[in-house]
């Protein structure tokens, strides 16, 4: 089974009807904008908001909490060193000195990696992949771009059973992948391999597609309408955006 | 009579960047409607004379022409796709859409279809396939047969005057294999077929043209050339069981 068989159903609700062009661009707006804040309270409603837009996608949260844990766990590292850093007024925990606003910013970090986390989710889960993809083409991002990502999402899958054939050819052969010399070798090995496959199928791939006729530009036969419903989200949640990151700079700091 | 000539190699040689010589010299012509045969051993070469028919592999300029289209000519290589459909051993390699009906699309609209113009093309090329209902499906949920039929519409609606097809029946169980052989069958066009299924060969083409070595062997009538032990025998080949006595 390859990449077809992990396509999930995407689930009916308002922003499953949002014209995948405004939503991109919606998203790609809110995304920069929660990037760029700095103080926590605008952090910490942009979360608000990324996760109240999260439950109006109706996305299953078996979905949704393992992919946003992989946000929080690439924030965490600043959760845990900002504290200890940081100058300015600290709490003392006996022999540890904690910063307050090592705290708060690393509070901050987190809140804002969530909220992206949440808003990126909220743009994978609530439209099937190549309809964004052909949006962000419609968009005029970068066509190699588009390609790029349209095709390592669908090949990956492919690699990633290729790899697990290899390694159960290896395990009937009696491989068990173990801390060792041999263990490591052979698990290089077998990367080695679906790599080079992998640039193998990509000069196919290549191949079948400029004898169709392919000379460097997408062409797709996905058909947009837009509705005032999609201009008014859009302006909804760039105007959101907008409010926040002015509440941020204008703050203290 | 003989039909007006739409393939032609003439000393056609090509040579790897790793000083692999593939292809040493082929010469020979595929006739408009005709359907042959290009058998041999592995490393042949039979693939490389189908990426240098087009123009996916480079080379010198004079040695071959598809539909009057030099593939060495850079000018003329970008006209090719018009002319020349070419069905990959792996379907996999040429299924890359989210959907079965943007990937046969996909030929068209890079031909410059307007997207109504392709999704009837698509259309036209699925229901010919016998995918008629597939349209929507992924490529990747496809059986191995389907997705064999799929890329041929891929081809199919970019409406080629040649197709070559690289073992098409590779992967096929003999369901599959025998309803692609139906579906070529009635398939109009110059079809040249690259293959180890001799069945398939009797079965479809008149003609057939061994190759070996990068060199072409032989070059006739399929049910004489196959009935042919020795020459079989040379070239890696078999008699297929339905021609030995």
């Amino acid at each position: 089974m390859t990449l077809a068989a992990r396509e999930r159903p995407v689930p009916l609700s308002p922003l499953a009807r949002w014209d995948a062009r405004w939503k991109l661009a919606a998203v790609a707006v809110a995304v920069a904008g929660v990037a760029a804040l700095d103080r926590l309270p605008p952090a910490t409603v942009a979360l608000a908001a990324g996760l109240g837009l999260l439950a109006l996608a109706r996305l299953p949260g078996r979905w949704v909490r393992p992919r946003l844990a992989v946000f929080a766990v690439a924030a965490l590292p600043f959760l845990l060193v900002l504290p200890f850093t940081l100058d300015g007024p600290a709490w003392s925990l006996g022999p540890v000195r904690v910063s307050e606003r090592g705290v708060v910013s690393g509070l901050a970090v987190l809140c804002r990696a969530l909220a992206i986390g949440s808003l990126t989710l909220v743009l994978v889960g609530t439209a099937p992949l190549h309809q964004t993809f052909a949006a962000a083409a419609r968009l005029r991002v970068p066509g190699v771009l588009v390609l790029l990502a349209l095709l390592a999402y669908r090949y990956t899958f492919l690699l990633g059973d290729e790899l697990r054939r290899m390694r159960t050819a290896a395990r009937v052969r009696g491989f068990k992948a173990t801390a060792t010399r041999h263990g490591y070798r052979t698990l290089g090995h077998l990367t080695g391999a679906v790599l080079v496959r992998g640039a193998d199928r990509a000069d196919r791939v290549a191949d079948a597609m400029r004898c169709r006729g392919f000379a460097g530009r997408l062409h797709t036969l996905a058909a947009f309408r837009t509705t005032a419903d999609d201009v008014a989200g859009f302006v909804l949640l760039a105007a959101g955006t907008i409010a926040l990151v002015i509440w941020d700079r204008l703050g203290p700091s | 009579m003989t039909p007006h000539p739409v393939l032609r190699t003439h000393q056609l040689s090509h040579t790897y960047a790793d000083g692999r010589r593939a292809l040493d010299g082929v010469t020979f012509t595929v006739g408009d409607g005709e359907c042959a045969a290009l058998v041999g051993p592995n490393g042949a070469g039979k693939t490389t004379l189908f990426l240098r028919l087009c123009g996916v592999l480079s080379g010198k300029p004079g040695q071959a022409s598809v539909g009057g289209l030099d593939p060495a000519d850079p000018a003329q290589r970008k006209k090719l796709p018009e002319t020349v459909g070419v069905v990959f051993q792996n379907p996999d390699d040429q299924l890359f859409s989210p959907t079965v009906l943007d990937d046969v699309a996909f030929g068209p609209l890079n031909l410059g279809a307007t997207a109504d113009e392709a999704r009837a093309a698509a259309g036209d090329a699925l229901k010919a396939v016998g995918l008629a209902d597939a349209g929507g499906r992924v490529p990747f949920h496809l059986s191995g047969g389907e997705r064999r039929r799929a890329a041929l519409a891929g081809v199919l609606a970019m409406r080629p005057a040649v197709l070559l097809l690289d073992e098409p029946t590779m992967f096929l169980d003999p369901r599959g294999r025998r309803e692609l052989i139906e579906l070529l069958r009635d398939l109009p066009g110059t079809k040249l077929i690259a293959t180890h299924d001799l069945d398939l060969v009797l079965d479809l083409c008149p003609r057939v043209l061994v190759l070996d070595g990068g060199r072409l062997a032989a070059d006739g009538p399929a049910a004489e050339l196959l009935a042919d032990a020795d020459l079989m025998g040379r070239h890696g080949l078999e008699v297929p069981y339905r021609l030995r006595g």
